[in-house]
């Protein structure tokens, strides 16, 4: 059927609406919500995976001493006797941060919401490059078998940590892991090809296919923070790719580039990685800072606090983001002129964060607080990230970071980033596009009640691990029990322990909310948070292609409490002020 | 689990071979000293009427080196186990002229010969490897068990075969690994005490031994036929010497090593990682 897309110049083209089969509809798509709805169910499993490693960590480290409850259905080399295998272990720290990494949050945050509301936010009918975006999420499935599959392989998964180090990830002798290790470092180096395709695209999409109207300082905050992510993905990604390549190599066909035996230098290893490192954890927080800034303007009913400068914030925690890597390094033995100035330019990322906390909050102030799930996901996600980013100082500090460094101090701040910040944002992006997504709405009470729970409880599992690093607990411990300084904390890891499996729980009542809304939750209306930005003037869920007229975009994206207008507390982005909205907009 | 296709069908082909000669009675045979590697004897078919045994000794003259006093008070669990002297490293011990864990094997002359079966055990006990020398058939399983409730690895480094490094965090763990393919020797060694190292020789048929205390030996089965024998020592190297072997009958065989031999070059082969320290190193004790 030949359908009129009328453009925003009053151009109008001609478009054939044309038959897609099964396969080319829902499994090898090109359309951008199909992608992310697809990137969103593979995440999620892997969210499950990533903590169920984290439960099995947790069982050892509270109870080193007792057989692990169903210890027998895992093979010898992972549990024997009932008793998880040290080497076992390492893998589960190993794959539980790789996973969480690469394969849950970071394609959750960008795979998902970068495909779904770039276009839908900007009023484009897709992505710039539909079949490149196509290749980003099926390269991702070979990543993700070889990653799950390289725990059954002779000498286990990976188990030299989520940061590879060398020489200890190069020789397999020093953790006998030999084809794990090179299965995980041919899926980062997919899913490092993964992420450069998605980012080519989504940086080409904001750059070329804005609707009409909308400029630079009318895009949503959301857009802008994976606009900008995208870009640190691009530069940042390869490097990691390569020096994947090159430690591959060292294992493989006898090279040494990391290999101090053969002339190579194991900090190279730690430049490259963190080179990458730390523009990754921007990657991985700048979306779920977007996230929140959105959802905060929809449940505070006000436009978002300093707008322009949210902007120039994420651009400056960007940048700096690349200038900073040293402070990963301080234990390697830098000149203390350097550590300096790796201290310094880290501190510095203080300011633009501060800028973005210190908004939100002017943002909720004084507004008509909407305190749905959505909001209080991105009122625990302000909280959290505050933790999170006031931990980070004391470790951008030399003198500092040297006592707590690799302790489980360590643990706290990345899990109050990652989780408290980046999957807090997640879970309030969730049930917030949601609506959108699949055209329902997930259960309001649900949703609540796995809020409370899950801020409760993440804060009982994360928030102890500060005392246990600055006791001396060291990270990815097998045995804590055995070290006369670590006496006396036996029972606060149990109490972790017992908390991190209730955490877990809590988040089997939100994939049960999930799943179960998916047939059962109320029909969403098009526009079910009174929101502001283009993707709720379509409907829910929106039509192949997205818009039967491209948007014309009036002004900024967070109109709301409009002095204009008096019928609703909101303006779309493509309603003018002076012209009454139809029917109240509703 | 990678499977063999080579070693599968060559094992099934002598199986096969050996049935059809109508073969009957005990397997091939076994170490025979005191500390005989641990093996159990392969559980294969052939007939008793043509097979022989090899009787050894592995004489040593000279005065053995004083073997050093091992420091294990960082697990007193272990210590408390040595009473009267305390642990000593194990690397020579020679007694009455006679020199144990010399591991000998049939090194030539061997056409054909039944497949592994049953499996050798390797024990950490008291924080010791026992035994410290033991040998196994490519592709036999290698039964390693902790008796100690402390944390050990096990992290062996053979040079053409697939290495491994385990470990067994507590009493009653047990893990089981095999080599595919001949090789002598595989280093063993324990990470967390360095005192700990123990070496399997792997060889493709059973006709191998490790002397015991009064350094004899006793490898039982062997087809008639004449063979080189090779006999292997961790600090005095490698000998070789021919023995017949007659239908029913026992044939001697005697190794001389001495004193003098001490510093031989003692083939372990290339460790398979460079700068591996220590692979290349003796393990042992």
């Amino acid at each position: 059927m030949a359908t009129m897309i009328a453009e925003a110049t009053g151009q109008a083209i001609l478009t054939e609406e044309h038959k897609q089969s099964f396969l080319r509809k829902y499994i090898f798509s090109t359309d951008h919500k199909v992608i992310a709805i697809q990137f969103l169910f593979l995440t999620l499993f892997f969210l499950m995976i990533g903590g169920f490693l984290a439960m099995m960590m947790r069982y050892q480290i509270a109870w080193p001493d007792q057989p692990i409850p169903l210890g027998g259905i895992f093979p010898e080399s992972m549990v024997a006797s009932g008793y998880i295998l040290p080497e076992f272990y390492n893998s589960l720290v190993t794959m539980h941060g790789s996973i969480m990494v690469f394969l849950a949050i970071m394609p959750m945050l960008v795979g998902v919401y970068a495909n779904y509301l770039i276009p839908l936010q900007l009023g484009a009918h897709d992505m710039a490059f539909p079949r490149l975006n196509m290749y980003s999420f099926w390269i991702m499935i070979p990543a993700g078998i070889l990653t799950l599959s390289s725990f059954f392989v002779i000498g286990g998964a990976a188990g030299a940590g989520w940061t590879l180090y060398a020489p200890l990830s190069a020789r397999p002798d020093l953790t006998g892991v030999a084809l794990g290790q090179q299965m995980w470092l041919a899926s980062v180096v997919l899913i490092g090809l993964s992420s450069i395709f998605g980012s080519l695209n989504y940086i080409t999409t904001v750059i070329n296919m804005r609707a009409p109207g909308m400029t630079w300082f009318r895009m949503p905050l959301t857009v802008w923070a994976l606009f900008i992510t995208a870009i640190l993905g691009l530069l940042a990604m390869p490097v990691l790719s390569a020096a994947g390549i090159m430690l591959l190599f060292d294992q493989t066909i006898g090279t040494s580039f990391f290999l101090p035996e053969g002339g190579g230098q194991p900090l190279l290893w730690q430049h490259l990685f963190w080179f990458f490192g730390h523009p990754e954890v921007y990657i991985l927080i700048l979306p779920a800072m977007g996230f929140t800034s959105e959802i905060l303007a929809v449940g505070s009913r006000k436009p978002i606090f300093g707008y322009k400068a949210m902007v120039w914030a994420i651009i400056s925690i960007a940048f700096l983001g690349f200038i900073v890597w040293g402070h990963h390094m301080f234990q390697s033995g830098m000149n203390p002129a350097l550590g300096l100035t790796f201290t310094i330019s880290t501190l510095f990322i203080a300011v633009p964060s501060a800028i973005k906390t210190f908004n939100w909050m002017g943002t909720m102030w004084r507004g008509n607080l909407k305190l749905h799930t959505p909001m209080l996901f991105a009122i625990g996600f302000v909280a959290m990230f505050a933790i999170g980013g006031l931990s980070g100082i004391f470790m951008a500090s030399t003198p500092v970071d040297i006592y707590i460094h690799d302790t489980y101090f360590i643990v706290a701040h990345i899990h109050y980033v990652l989780f408290g910040g980046s999957l807090f944002a997640l879970f309030g992006a969730i049930y917030f596009w949601y609506p959108k997504m699949f055209g329902r709405m997930m259960n309001e009470t649900l949703g609540k009640i796995h809020f409370w729970l899950t801020l409760i409880f993440f804060n009982l599992v994360f928030f102890p691990m500060h005392g246990l690093g600055m006791v001396g607990m060291m990270r990815r411990i097998y045995d804590a029990s055995g070290y006369r300084h670590l006496e006396g904390i036996a029972d606060t890891n149990a109490l972790i322990t017992w908390s991190a499996f209730a955490l877990y729980a809590s988040g089997f009542l939100f994939a049960f909310n999930f799943f179960w809304s998916l047939w059962r939750g109320k029909k969403a209306a098009d526009n079910p948070w009174d929101a502001t930005t283009l993707e709720w003037q379509t409907p829910s869920p929106p039509k192949h292609g997205n818009w039967a007229e491209v948007p014309v975009v009036y002004h900024g994206p967070h109109e709301y409490s409009h002095p204009g207008v008096t019928d609703k507390d909101w303006l779309a982005q493509n309603e003018r002020p002076d012209v009454p909205s139809p029917a109240g907009g509703h | 689990m990678r499977l063999d296709l080579r070693n599968s069908s060559a094992a099934m082909f002598v199986a096969l071979g050996i049935a059809a000669c109508g073969g009957g009675g005990d397997a091939g045979s076994s170490g025979g000293g005191d500390t005989g590697g641990g093996a159990a004897p392969p559980a294969a078919t052939i007939d008793p009427a043509t097979v022989g045994t090899i009787s050894g000794m592995i004489n040593f003259a000279g005065d053995a080196p004083a073997m050093r006093a091992v420091d294990m008070s960082g697990e007193p669990d272990c210590a408390a186990a040595y009473t009267g002297g305390g642990p000593m490293t194990q690397s020579v011990l020679a007694s009455g002229g006679g020199l144990a864990n010399v591991f000998v094997y049939l090194s030539g002359g061997v056409s054909g010969a039944p497949a592994a079966s049953g499996a050798v055990t390797l024990n950490q006990e008291n924080c010791r490897y026992a035994p410290h020398v033991l040998g196994a058939q490519a592709g036999q399983d290698i039964q390693i068990t902790n008796s100690d409730n402390l944390l050990h690895n096990i992290n062996a480094s053979p040079t053409t075969n697939r290495g491994f490094n385990i470990s067994q965090p507590r009493a009653g763990i047990t893990s089981t690994q095999k080599f595919a393919s001949a090789e002598v020797m595989v280093p063993v060694r324990c990470d967390v005490h360095g005192w700990m190292g123990a070496y399997i020789g792997v060889v493709d048929h059973p006709y191998f031994a490790v002397s015991g205390a009064n350094g004899s030996f006793r490898i039982a089965n062997v087809p008639a036929g004449t063979y080189t024998a090779t006999a292997w020592h961790e600090e005095y190297g490698e000998m070789t010497g021919s023995v017949t072997v007659t239908a029913g009958g026992s044939a001697d065989l005697s190794f001389d090593y001495s004193a003098s031999m001490a510093g031989a070059d003692v083939p372990l082969g290339e460790p398979l990682v460079v700068g591996h320290d220590g692979a290349h190193t003796h393990a042992g004790q």
